[in-house]
């Protein structure tokens, strides 16, 4: 049996042995352990307190109108129009949003992306042959200036 | 073996309820009506709140009625719906009140809840003192660490089951009650 102060399953089995939820075999495991660990007895000697204490803590009697007061919530609830209720569905759900919130971020993430996309694709459609008709009338513009330099072009062109 | 027919006999209802049958939302209601008050209740530490909290979960089951299908078990459910709700009235009291108006709260329940619990004026005493400080405890607790603790400790939910209820895996099911217990013996040892 593990020592529940150096590992995780060694305060697993210190928890579980005080709610009495560990089995006869793991339970006498433990027990031989304590018998040589100080520092598990005293924390077994703890969290039994604590047990103790916490069983000490009951809660007031439920109100004898609660369920009156609970179905006079429900006939009003029928009473709201179809699409309150729809909406309330949508924005109020049973279970929270918040355990959605994985999905709706994969989600946006995606959304993100395709919209990406769509704006970078024709973009980058358009941006090809521009270059290239750049790169042609450069080409063209820088032979004529050489031809402009060479001595015989410019005799040429005095001459006319 | 019993309480695989109690979860069963739960999903049973549910369906029951959701094709119109409002006797067995009555019979789940009087099934689970006590600890979820009671888990809202320690949650809270109010009664009113803890009451008008329990009642939106049951409202909120009923709403749901149309589309539930037992996917897990009913109880699961119930107390995610539960704790996601005492956790927001958590957050929200504590925005709204200071301190000083939550102490004076946290009086006023002991000394309605002890009235008739102990024979002589001493026990009475002692046990009121004993109770302000195990609720103390508990309300010092961070909101994740006290639902664990509570569903743990009174409803003697396994830890699969509580995971599923806080939304977090089971390992760290087993930290946070490992960490919250810790916090509750430096806080209660003393009170052997």
């Amino acid at each position: 049996m593990d020592c529940a102060i150096k590992s995780r399953s060694g305060e697993q089995a210190l928890t579980d042995y005080c709610a009495g939820t560990l089995d006869a075999r793991q339970a006498a495991a433990f027990e031989t352990h304590l018998r040589e660990c100080h520092e598990c007895r005293r924390i077994v000697d703890a969290q039994r307190e604590v047990w103790g204490a916490l069983g000490q803590f009951t809660p007031p009697e439920v109100s004898p109108d609660f369920d009156a007061r609970l179905y006079a919530r429900i006939r009003s609830e029928e009473e709201v129009p179809a699409w309150r209720k729809g909406l309330r569905r949508l924005f109020q759900p049973a279970v929270p949003w918040t355990t959605w919130k994985p999905a709706v971020s994969l989600a946006g993430a995606c959304m993100l992306l395709a919209l990406g996309f769509l704006v970078r694709v024709p973009e980058s459609r358009d941006l090809t042959p521009r270059m290239e008709r750049v790169d042609l009338e450069q080409a063209e513009e820088a032979l004529e200036d050489l031809e402009m330099l060479t001595p015989s072009s410019a005799a040429a062109a005095i001459a006319k | 073996m019993q309480a695989v027919a109690a979860l069963e006999r739960d999903a049973e209802l549910m369906l029951r309820v959701r094709v119109g049958d409002d006797t067995s939302f009555a019979l789940l209601l009087e099934r689970h009506r006590n600890s979820v008050v009671h888990f809202c209740y320690r949650m809270v530490l109010n009664q009113a709140v803890a009451e008008e909290l329990a009642q939106e979960v049951f409202l909120r089951v009923y709403r749901s009625r149309a589309t539930y299908e037992p996917t897990a078990k009913f109880t699961t459910w119930l107390f995610r719906i539960a704790t996601h709700l005492a956790l927001n009235s958590i957050r929200d009291r504590r925005n709204e009140k200071g301190q000083e108006s939550l102490d004076k709260e946290v009086l006023d329940g002991v000394e309605r809840q002890v009235a008739d619990r102990q024979p002589t004026v001493e026990h009475d005493l002692v046990y009121q003192t004993k109770l302000a400080e195990v609720r103390e405890a508990i309300e010092a607790l961070p909101g994740k660490q006290r639902a664990a603790v509570l569903m743990h400790k009174y409803d003697e939910m396994e830890y699969a089951q509580i995971a599923k209820t806080l939304d977090c895996s089971e390992s760290a099911v087993k930290s946070l009650l490992f960490r919250a217990y810790e916090s509750l013996r430096s806080r209660l040892a003393h009170m052997a």
